[in-house]
């Protein structure tokens, strides 16, 4: 799902940003993913300071976009959840980054 | 400004994130263990200078086959799975064996003396955990640092210089592995 956002007030294109990452725990979650192939959900949740529910219902809006892929497994008899970035999550990933970047770009310029 | 606002305040948010997630992830057991294989190897160098080169040819090896299970097993532990920074340290260590391994290889032609070739291979090690120090694991650098100190004190001090200097080295590697152990608690 994509949104469009206008810079200020400035006369400016638009900037395409995927509305899926413009939550805080969800981009997070995805750069944590980019930058480690497998975070378990416990993890994610200490690194994110985020309570199990809420953390919960990200992933899973992640998880059905396609964008992670979860794994069960037990660990000493306890299950653990292992998330990993898909090839379309670091797709949109990239392309999301970019789009901020540019957004950052024009909003600097915009205010100068 | 209230979206960019918002938004600086998530990017902020999530650099914080990732640098958490990227501290020193080494487990305090693989500290622990190459202090104890540290210090027998070095002490038998004084006592029992004969073991040496059986020692190190079998506890070299196992010692990196451990430390590479160690490291999986933390991983999993502590959930955060990276298979670049696995393979990162196992072709760190495995390049520093190899190193060894040549250097002890290259001595074999009798153009080193036993003494000397012992010095470098400290210094070879040195070289491995200072860089390790530096790309790897923070608190490596100044056992590292000491290792080079130590390459030093063997070929000037005569009487027992391996003993001290494995002592001083299994020391550096057990409170490393403290503060590795008292860090994580803090963060976590």
């Amino acid at each position: 799902m994509k949104r469009r956002l206008e810079v200020g007030s400035a006369e400016l294109p638009f900037v395409e940003l995927d509305d899926l990452l413009q939550h805080r725990a969800r981009i997070g979650a995805a750069v944590l993913l980019a930058r480690h192939d497998q975070l378990s959900f416990s993890r994610l949740k200490a690194l994110l300071y985020e309570t199990d529910g809420n953390l919960g219902a990200q992933m899973r809006k992640l998880e059905d976009a396609g964008y992670v892929a979860a794994r069960k497994e037990f660990q000493n008899r306890r299950p653990v959840t292992w998330y990993g970035l898909t090839a379309k999550g670091k797709r949109a990933l990239s392309q999301h980054l970019a789009n901020l970047e540019r957004l950052i770009q024009r909003a600097r310029g915009a205010r100068e | 400004m209230d979206h960019f606002e918002r938004l600086e305040g998530d990017l902020r948010f999530v650099r914080g994130a990732l640098d958490a997630s990227t501290k020193s992830a080494s487990p305090s057991a693989l500290y622990f263990l190459w202090a104890a294989v540290v210090l027998v190897g070095f002490v038998l160098v004084d006592f029992q200078p004969d073991l040496v080169t059986e020692y190190w040819t079998i506890a070299g090896p196992a010692g990196f086959f451990a430390s590479a299970y160690l490291g999986w097993r933390h991983a999993r532990q502590t959930g955060q799975a990276s298979a670049s920074d696995g393979r990162r340290h196992v072709l760190h260590w495995a390049a520093v064996l190899v190193a060894v391994a040549l250097a002890v290889l290259l001595a074999r032609d009798g153009g080193m003396p036993p003494g000397t070739l012992q010095a470098v291979i400290l210094l070879l090690l040195s070289l491995g955990y200072f860089t390790a120090g530096l790309h790897l694991d923070r608190r490596l650098l100044w056992v590292g640092f000491l290792m080079g100190v130590g390459s030093i004190v063997v070929t000037v001090v005569s009487l027992y210089a391996w003993t001290m200097v494995g002592i001083a080295l299994a020391v550096s590697l057990v409170v490393a592995g403290m503060w590795e152990g008292r860090s994580r608690e803090a963060t976590t």
